[in-house]
């Protein structure tokens, strides 16, 4: 076996290696798909709140471990009840939205580290939970992960264009009739779900890297909501293979190396983009 | 039986009805109630924060009919219009489309929004955002099918927006952008189209191209209420005035309602002197 094919193929003749790659792909594809929502609705501190908030969840699992059957059994229900506390908050309370998402999610996140210093003798560390730790999934971590991807893509797709149209436009969407304030809510949730998939690979601190840099990357390349879903997922997946490939091989945390990727991939669409204003400005001013 | 139960039962019988693209497009009101008005308030009041922001308004619009909505700011325009539409509940009286409640006949109204109240970071071309106005007719779960495409595409043609159709919606100007809203609703089949600030942000060119598909909407049975600050607008373009501030101060042809009294009661003896001139102007072109 060559170098090259050894330094590919190499890493995944581990067990955990090849879970952490299923569950890190999933997450490249998911998280820029609902992330070009998170964009272009003006998301990012929702997105960051939710991951903060979810943390009380984490520690609360991580205790009851040993009397339920999987930890997800507490940590989905959770997800989706804060997505919809956090939503019904910022839309009734007469606060900003960013006030009542700060308020909630300080709130939350410092119960979690409460909860996680006063409980002895957890499985997860601090540092595991807000850095991600994918390379320690298990077996039905993948499987479970690999439901909630299905669930959640088959959601998107399949209301599609009326998700769109409530982003778009949300009165005229209520005015034919649609029920915006479910779709809202809805996107909400899934975003939680996601959140909650992604916090295994990246952590609470990096999630929001996962959903916003490759979507935006993405949005840059192309004028197309639906094909900026499509290349924001290469995105992602690239990002999460780079990511995992470094950590192995260089021996780093596997969250920020992909967070780093996204950023690079980022930097890079931002360059095209400009190169591509300018060279069409001269080209303009040149005929002109 | 009540008039009512049996001008909402073809209301609804009207909307699901599948006629050929072509004909549903260019006469609309076919099935609907005769002799009952495609638009009617009726005492309709809405209070906000314990306030009384409309009061017993009370009007109709009739088929063929364009009618410009105009009053002083806070004067209530927005708030009838979300009230018409169904965005807002009303607390006193009612909003009868054909004779029914809103919710009963939502495919035949439809509303284009102001500028500042659509995501324009969505990146949309021209076709997908008129293609928005078949969300109801193809479906949850569905794609849309090729009477869709059609209705579409009848429906850019009408507003001189085919040759665009693949464009950002986001990089038209303002006059573009309200044709391809007016579009949406035709596809969507709405025979009750409110367009709220119309004229706001549309260039004096725009706009003239603007009122000439809305006249020609008006011509084929349509009726379209405009919403403007610019009272000269509506006096030029418009067939009839509803005069509001807070209540009905006066509502038929613009000439007749936009008197010296009619302003004064609207705006007030210091900012009736500059808006009478523009509406006289209105009246000249």
């Amino acid at each position: 076996m060559d170098i090259v094919t050894e330094a590919l193929i190499g890493p995944f003749q581990y067990g955990f290696m090849l879970r952490a790659l299923l569950v890190s792909v999933l997450v490249g594809i998911m998280c820029p798909v609902l992330g070009a929502y998170v964009v272009v609705r003006g998301l990012g501190f929702m997105t960051d709140g939710l991951a903060h908030s979810l943390l009380p969840g984490l520690v609360v699992a991580a205790l009851l471990v040993s009397f339920i059957s999987s930890e997800w059994l507490i940590l989905v229900p959770n997800a989706i009840a804060f997505a919809l506390v956090i939503g019904f908050l910022s839309k009734r309370t007469g606060l900003s939205e960013d006030t009542s998402i700060g308020i909630l999610f300080a709130g939350l996140f410092a119960l979690g580290l409460t909860l996680l210093t006063a409980a002895r003798g957890l499985r997860v560390s601090l540092e595991s939970v807000l850095l991600g730790q994918v390379l320690g999934v298990s077996r039905d971590d993948v499987i479970i992960t690999g439901i909630l991807a299905v669930v959640v893509i088959a959601l998107l797709f399949a209301l599609h264009k009326e998700m769109v149209f409530a982003t778009f436009d949300p009165l005229g969407s209520s005015v034919m009739g649609l029920p915006t304030q479910a779709l809202d809510y809805l996107l909400l949730v899934l975003l939680a779900v996601v959140i909650l998939i992604a916090l295994q690979a990246v952590g609470i601190v990096l999630v929001i890297s996962m959903l916003i840099t490759p979507a935006a990357a993405a949005q840059l390349l192309t004028q197309r909501f639906t094909v900026a879903m499509v290349v924001g997922a290469a995105i992602g997946v690239a990002s999460a293979i780079i990511g995992l490939y470094v950590s192995f091989h260089y021996n780093l945390a596997s969250g920020p190396v992909m967070a780093l990727s996204a950023t690079a991939f980022f930097v890079v669409a931002l360059a095209l983009k400009q190169g591509t204003t300018h060279i069409g400005g001269r080209m303009a001013r040149s005929q002109a | 039986m009540d008039p009512t139960t049996t001008n909402r039962k073809r209301v609804k019988a009207m909307q699901s009805t599948t006629q050929s693209p072509a004909t549903e497009l260019r006469s609309s009101t076919n099935g609907l109630p005769e002799g009952v008005a495609p638009l009617a308030a009726e005492g309709v009041t809405v209070y906000r924060g314990g306030v009384r922001v409309l009061d017993g308004v009370t009007f109709t619009a009739g088929p063929n009919c364009l009618m410009g909505v105009v009053g002083p700011n806070g004067a209530g325009k927005s708030t009838l219009f979300n009230a018409i539409v169904g965005l807002l509940k009303v607390d006193e009286g009612q909003v009868l489309i054909h004779g029914s409640p809103v919710d009963d006949a939502r495919g035949l109204i439809a509303y284009v929004p102001q500028h500042e109240n659509v995501n324009w970071r969505v990146p949309m071309s021209v076709w997908d955002v008129v293609m928005q106005g078949r969300t109801k007719k193809i479906g949850w779960l569905r794609r849309p099918a090729l009477a869709d495409r059609w209705r579409v595409e009848e429906a850019l043609e009408q507003v001189g927006m085919i040759d665009r159709r693949s464009a950002l919606v986001s990089n038209l100007s303002g006059g573009q952008r309200q044709r391809v809203f007016v579009a949406r609703a035709l596809a969507q089949g709405a025979d009750v189209l409110l367009l709220d600030e119309a004229f706001s942000g549309v260039d004096i060119a725009s706009q003239e191209t603007l009122v000439t598909v809305l006249h020609e909407l008006r011509d084929q049975g349509r009726t379209i209420l405009l919403s403007s600050h610019d009272i000269a607008h509506v006096a030029h373009y418009c067939d009839e005035c509803l005069c509001i501030n807070c209540r009905v101060c006066a509502c038929g042809a613009p000439d007749e309602v936009l008197t010296p009294d009619v302003l004064i009661e609207m705006y007030g003896p210091h900012g009736v002197g500059s808006i009478h001139g523009k509406a006289l102007d209105g009246h000249r072109h």
